[in-house]
C-alpha cells in the first residue's frame, strides 16, 4: 500500500491489556488492524497523538463482542476455587479473630448502609417531580438602608401574574397558600355535616401545580381537576380517612371545609396517592386558588403586593438556563413597586431556588410545610459514614498483620516448595474477598433489623431498598474495593516474607515498622471515636439546655387549647372563658392569636415615631388579652399590662426589651413616652416586657410587641393546677363542646408543645449518638483482638514474669500501658480538632452552652474506661493461667 | 439467526465490502466509508459489525496476508455470502417500493 507507512512500536501497556481480554480468535485481526492504524497516525499526525490513539481503540474494543469470558477463565485455573478453600479453613481455625474481624467489618458496612440510605432520602427531596430540575421556588431578597434582611419565600399574590407576563422563559408559573392555621374539614351526607377532622395541611394553589408537579392521580382527571373553583383533591390516606378503606370513587362527593380561609362546601375531584415522604409540599386537600383569592383580606387596596402569605413557583422552559432568567427579573419588583420601596429605603431583588434545593438549603426564610433539613448535619454524616468504615477496615488490617507472624511458617514452607509472591498475594487477598463477602451479607442483614429502629430516631419512613443506583453501586465497589483496600497491605507484607527468616520464625523484629503501622492506626481509630464521643456529649448537652432553658416565661403548667373554626359565636366564647376562669384548677385563663412556639401573627415594619420610613426595622406582632402575661409569668419591666376592654380604641402596645434597642426607644422608662408607627398606624407604647424566648433557642431575641384584643378563638392557655389533670382536661373538653359544638378538641401541654421545635434537633443527636456507639464499638473490637493477640504472642513473657514473682496486677499493667498511652497520644490530638468542631456547631445557636474543659474531660474519661476494660480483660486472664503450660511447650 | 434485518450501519459496511471486492478488511472498510460519506467511525465499530454479520452469516471471512505494519499480523478478508446479497437487494427493494410510492407532488412542493 503506502510506501512512505513505517513499521513503528506502539504502546506497551495498551497492547498487553488487549492481549489479555481479547478473544483469541479475533485477537490477531484486531491488533493488526490497530496497528495498521497506528503506523498511518504516526507518519500523518506524529508519535503522540497515534499512541492516544492506539489507547483509545483499545480501550474502545473492551465492549462484549471481543471480550472473552475473562471470570471462567480464573475459575477455571482453580486457584481462586483452592485459596477459597484455604480461606475458610483459616477462618475458622480462628474463630475469634475471625469473628472480630468479619463483625467489626460487617458494623461499619452496616453503618454506612444506613448512612447511606438517610442521605440519598434527604438529597431526594422533591426529586420526584418529573420537571423538579427545571421548577423554582421564587423568593425576594431585602436590602434596608444596607442592612440585609435576608432572603424571603413570601411574596405577594401579583408576583407570579407579572413573572407570567414579562418573562416568556417561563412555562408556567403558579402561586401556592398554606391553609394558615388549619381547619375543620367535615364530609356532607344529605347537606348534614357527619364526620368532622382538625385538619392542618391544606394548601391552596393555581391549577397550573397539576402541570408542574407530577401527582399520581387515583381518581380524577390529572390535567383538569383543579378547573372548578369549588374543587377538592384529597390523598388517598386521606380519603380512606373520610369515606373508608373500599376502593369506590369518590369523585363528587362533598366535603365541607371551614376555616380561617375557605368556607364551604368543595366537590371532590381527585385523589392522588400520597405524596412521598420526602416532599416539601405536604398537603392532605388542595384547593384552587381563586376559593382563597376572594378572601375579604385580599380585596383590600395595596393586597396583591403588600400580603406576602403567598408561595410563588415557576416552571423554566427547557431551553432556558436559570442564570440567564435569574437576571432579568432581578429588579422585577422595583418595576412594579419602585415608589413604595424607595420611599421605604428598600432594595428587594427576586431570586429563584431549584426545587429539590428547597429542603436542606433553608437559608431562605419560609413557613415550611415540613420541618427543614440541613446540608450540613447530612455532609456530617457522610463523614461519619467514612470514618466508620475506616475503623473498620483499620480493625481489619491491623488484625491481619497482627496475624502476619502465626502465618510465617506457612508462608516460608510455599516459598519454599515454589510459591510466587503473586500466588502468595492472590491467596491472602482471596481471604480478605471472602472476610469482606461474608461481612457485607452480614451488613445487609444488620440493616435490615436496624432500619425500624432508624426510623423512630429520625422520624422518617424509610425503607431499606438495595438496588436504588446508589447503594448498589457502592455495595459493588464494597466488594471489589474493601478487598483490595485493606487487604493488599496484610498480603503484601505477608507475602514479602524472606523464605528462610520465615521457616527459622524471625520475621517479627524485622517487621516493626509494621507494628508502628499498626500503632499509628490504633491513635487513628480513637481520634475519631474521641471526636465522635465529644461530640455526641455536646451535641445532647446542648439540646438539654435548650430544653429546660428559662424561656423567660413558664409553659410547664400551661393547657394550651386550639380555638375552635366552626359555630364560633360571642356567647360561646364568653361562656367558656367564664366558665373554666371559674373552675377550681385553673389559676388563669387568656386567650390569644398565638402562643409560644407557634409563631407570631404578623411580621411587619416599624418605627419610632418622628422617624423617616427609610428608619424603618422588622417586627413581630402577637395578640393576647389582659390575663396573658400573668398567665405566663411574663415580667413586666415597667408600664402597666392591658386592662379589660371591649371598646375599639387604642390600647397602646407592649414591647419587648429588643424593640427599645432596635428603635431608639431609650431605657424601658423614657420608652413610655414614645410612640411607634407600625405598618402604618402610631399607637403608643404601654409598657416593656423582658425578654423572652417566643421561639426556640436557634434564634436570638428578636423586636416583638403584643396588641390587645379582649377575645381571640385562636388559642386558649389555661394555666392549670398539677394535681387531678386529669378531671381538668374532662372539664375542659366537656365546656369546650358545650360552647362550640361541631369543633374537635385538641390540647396540649405548652413546655411539650414548645419543644417539638426541636424536632430535627433532636433526631439530629439520637442519629449522631447511634453511630458514635457503632464507632466506639468497632474501634473497641479492633482493640481487643489486638490486645488479645499481643497476649497470646507474650504468653511465655507473662509466664516467665508470674515464676518470679510479679502479680497479675502487675502483669495487667505492664500489658495495658501502651495501649493507654496510644490512647492518651489519640486525645491529645483529637480535642483540639473537637473544640474547633464543637465551637462552629454551637455558633448555629442564639443561646448555647459554653465549652468548659468537662465538656472534654468527661467523655476522655468513659473512653479510656471502655479501652482499659477491653484491654485488661485479656490481659487479667492470660495472667491467671498457670504459667507451668505456656513455659512447658517450646 | 439473530433476526434478518439491516441496520443502517451494518447496510453500510455491508455495501463497503462489496465495493472493496475482493479487498475489504477492518481497516480498509473504515477508511472507505470516511472517504466516501465522511462519516468518522472507530475501528470498533466497524469490528462489532462485522462480527455481528459474520454471525448472522451476511458475510464470511478468511485470513490472508501478514504485513510489518501490521505488526506481523495477517489480515481478515470479508466477503458477501449469497444470503448477504439476498439481505441487501430485499433492502433496496424495499427502498425502491417507498421511493415509488411518493407523489410526484411531494417533490415538486418540496423543489418548487
Amino acid at each position: 500500500m503506502n510506501q512512505q507507512i513505517r513499521e513503528h512500536r506502539p504502546p506497551r501497556l495498551p497492547q498487553r491489556f488487549l492481549r489479555w481480554y481479547c478473544k483469541p480468535d479475533l485477537l490477531e485481526d484486531i491488533e493488526g488492524d490497530i496497528h495498521e492504524d497506528y503506523n498511518k497516525r504516526y507518519t500523518r499526525s506524529g508519535k503522540h497523538k497515534a499512541r492516544l490513539y492506539y489507547w483509545l481503540d483499545v480501550i474502545r474494543f473492551f465492549r462484549p463482542f471481543a471480550i472473552r469470558n475473562i471470570f471462567k477463565a480464573q475459575i477455571h485455573n482453580n486457584m481462586f476455587k483452592f485459596n477459597t478453600l484455604i480461606a475458610f479453613r483459616n477462618l475458622s481455625k480462628n474463630k475469634l479473630y475471625s469473628f472480630i474481624n468479619i463483625a467489626g467489618l460487617a458494623i461499619g458496612i452496616a453503618a454506612c448502609l444506613i448512612i447511606a440510605h438517610y442521605v440519598i432520602f434527604q438529597m431526594g427531596y422533591d426529586r420526584f417531580h418529573e420537571n423538579a430540575d427545571r421548577i423554582y421556588r421564587v423568593h425576594v431578597s431585602t436590602v434596608q438602608n444596607g442592612e440585609d434582611w435576608g432572603a424571603s419565600a413570601f411574596t405577594g399574590f401579583a408576583l407570579a401574574p407579572a413573572l407570567e407576563k414579562d418573562i416568556p422563559e417561563f412555562d408556567a408559573v403558579i402561586r401556592a397558600h398554606p391553609y394558615y392555621g388549619g381547619g375543620v374539614v367535615s364530609k356532607v351526607v344529605d347537606s348534614v355535616n357527619t364526620g368532622s377532622f382538625r385538619e392542618e395541611s391544606m394548601l391552596f394553589a393555581d391549577p397550573d401545580i397539576l402541570k408542574m408537579l407530577s401527582f399520581d392521580f387515583v381518581q380524577g382527571d390529572g390535567a383538569t381537576a383543579l378547573d372548578d373553583p369549588s374543587a377538592i383533591i384529597i390523598t388517598e390516606s386521606t380519603k380512606t380517612k373520610y369515606f373508608g378503606n373500599s376502593n369506590e370513587l369518590v369523585l363528587g362527593e362533598i366535603l365541607n371545609v371551614n376555616g380561617g380561609w375557605a368556607r364551604g362546601d368543595m366537590k371532590v375531584t381527585g385523589v392522588i396517592k400520597d405524596l412521598p415522604a420526602n416532599s416539601h409540599f405536604k398537603f392532605d386537600f388542595l384547593m384552587p386558588m381563586a376559593t382563597v383569592l376572594e378572601d375579604e383580606q385580599y380585596q383590600s387596596e395595596d393586597a396583591d403586593w403588600g400580603w406576602t402569605n403567598f408561595y410563588t413557583y415557576a416552571m423554566l422552559n427547557p431551553q432556558n438556563t436559570e442564570p440567564q432568567v435569574e437576571e432579568k427579573i432581578a429588579d422585577l419588583m422595583h418595576k412594579y413597586q419602585g415608589e413604595t420601596l424607595e420611599t421605604d429605603g428598600l432594595k428587594q431583588t427576586i431570586g429563584l431556588q431549584q426545587l429539590p434545593e428547597i429542603h436542606l438549603r433553608s437559608e431562605v426564610e419560609s413557613d415550611d410545610m415540613t420541618t427543614p433539613g440541613d446540608i450540613k448535619s447530612v455532609y456530617f454524616m457522610i463523614i461519619i459514614a467514612a470514618f466508620i468504615l475506616v475503623i473498620a477496615w483499620i480493625n481489619f488490617i491491623n488484625l491481619s498483620t497482627a496475624k502476619a507472624s502465626e502465618r510465617g511458617l506457612e508462608v516460608g514452607i510455599k516459598k519454599a516448595i515454589g510459591a510466587q509472591r503473586n500466588q502468595l498475594m492472590g491467596q491472602f487477598l482471596t481471604e480478605s474477598f471472602w472476610v469482606n463477602f461474608i461481612a457485607i451479607g452480614l451488613a445487609i442483614l444488620i440493616t435490615f433489623i436496624s432500619m425500624p429502629y432508624l426510623n423512630v430516631i429520625i422520624g422518617e419512613q424509610l425503607e431499606v431498598n438495595l438496588l436504588h443506583p446508589v447503594i448498589l453501586a457502592s455495595l459493588i465497589g464494597l466488594t471489589l474495593i474493601g478487598p483490595m483496600l485493606a487487604g493488599l497491605y496484610p498480603a503484601v507484607v505477608m507475602s514479602s516474607f524472606k523464605t528462610v527468616t520465615a521457616l527459622k520464625g524471625k520475621f517479627i523484629s524485622k517487621n516493626s515498622h509494621a507494628f508502628n503501622l499498626r500503632r499509628g492506626l490504633v491513635v487513628f481509630q480513637f481520634i475519631i471515636s474521641t471526636l465522635l464521643i465529644v461530640g455526641t456529649f455536646t451535641v445532647s448537652r446542648q439540646l438539654t439546655f435548650m430544653q429546660n432553658e428559662d424561656t423567660g416565661m413558664s409553659l410547664s403548667q400551661i393547657l394550651a387549647v386550639k380555638g375552635p373554626e366552626v359555630n364560633v359565636s360571642r356567647a360561646g366564647f364568653e361562656a367558656f372563658k367564664n366558665n373554666m376562669s371559674q373552675y377550681a384548677s385553673v389559676e388563669a385563663f387568656s386567650s390569644s392569636r398565638s402562643v409560644p412556639g407557634a409563631g407570631y401573627n404578623w411580621g411587619t415594619e416599624a418605627r419610632k415615631s418622628g422617624t423617616q420610613s427609610s428608619s424603618n426595622g422588622r417586627i413581630n406582632v402577637t395578640w393576647i388579652d389582659e390575663n396573658f402575661l400573668d398567665a405566663f409569668d411574663m415580667e413586666l419591666i415597667s408600664g402597666r399590662n392591658f386592662e379589660f376592654s371591649q371598646e375599639n380604641i387604642q390600647h397602646g402596645l407592649i414591647v419587648n426589651e429588643a424593640c427599645l434597642d432596635a428603635f431608639g426607644l431609650g431605657t424601658a422608662e423614657q420608652a413610655l413616652n414614645e410612640k411607634m408607627i407600625i405598618s402604618s398606624d402610631t399607637v403608643f407604647i404601654r409598657g416593656v416586657v423582658k425578654d423572652h424566648h417566643w421561639n426556640s433557642l436557634h434564634s436570638d431575641y428578636s423586636p416583638a410587641v403584643f396588641m390587645y384584643r379582649w377575645a381571640s378563638v385562636d388559642y386558649f392557655s389555661l394555666k392549670v393546677n398539677p394535681q387531678n389533670i386529669e378531671a381538668t382536661i374532662d372539664e375542659v373538653e366537656s365546656q369546650f363542646n358545650e360552647a362550640f359544638p361541631g369543633n374537635p378538641v385538641e390540647y396540649y401541654f405548652l413546655n411539650e408543645f414548645f419543644n417539638r421545635q426541636y424536632k430535627a434537633d433532636l433526631a439530629f443527636a439520637n442519629l449522631f449518638k447511634a453511630f458514635a456507639l457503632f464507632a466506639i464499638l468497632a474501634a473497641c473490637m479492633g482493640l481487643f483482638g489486638l490486645a488479645s493477640y499481643s497476649v497470646v504472642q507474650k504468653a511465655k513473657e507473662i509466664g516467665v514474669r508470674r515464676v518470679l514473682g510479679a502479680s497479675s496486677g502487675q502483669i495487667t499493667y505492664l500489658f495495658s500501658r501502651r495501649y493507654l498511652i496510644l490512647m492518651l497520644i489519640a486525645n491529645v490530638i483529637a480535642i483540639p480538632i473537637a473544640y474547633w468542631g464543637i465551637n462552629d456547631w454551637l455558633n448555629d445557636f442564639a443561646f448555647s452552652i459554653s465549652i468548659t474543659p468537662e465538656l472534654f474531660l468527661l467523655p476522655v474519661i468513659i473512653l479510656l474506661g471502655i479501652a482499659a476494660i477491653t484491654v485488661s480483660f485479656q490481659t487479667l486472664r492470660a495472667s491467671r493461667l498457670n504459667p507451668v503450660k505456656n513455659l512447658r511447650s517450646e | 439467526m439473530k433476526g434478518t434485518n439491516l441496520g443502517e450501519f451494518q447496510e453500510l459496511v455491508l455495501l463497503t465490502i462489496g465495493a472493496l471486492y475482493p479487498e475489504a478488511y477492518g481497516v480498509g472498510i473504515k477508511e472507505e466509508i470516511k472517504s466516501r460519506t465522511g462519516r468518522s467511525v472507530t475501528l470498533s465499530t466497524v469490528h462489532a459489525a462485522l462480527n455481528r454479520m459474520e454471525k448472522k452469516g451476511l458475510i464470511k471471512s478468511e485470513l490472508g496476508e501478514a504485513t510489518s505494519i501490521r505488526g506481523g499480523k495477517r489480515k481478515r478478508y470479508f466477503t458477501i455470502t449469497s444470503y448477504g446479497v439476498k439481505a441487501l437487494s430485499d433492502v433496496k427493494a424495499q427502498r425502491e417500493a417507498l421511493w415509488n410510492s411518493i407523489p410526484d407532488i411531494v417533490f415538486k412542493a418540496q423543489f418548487s
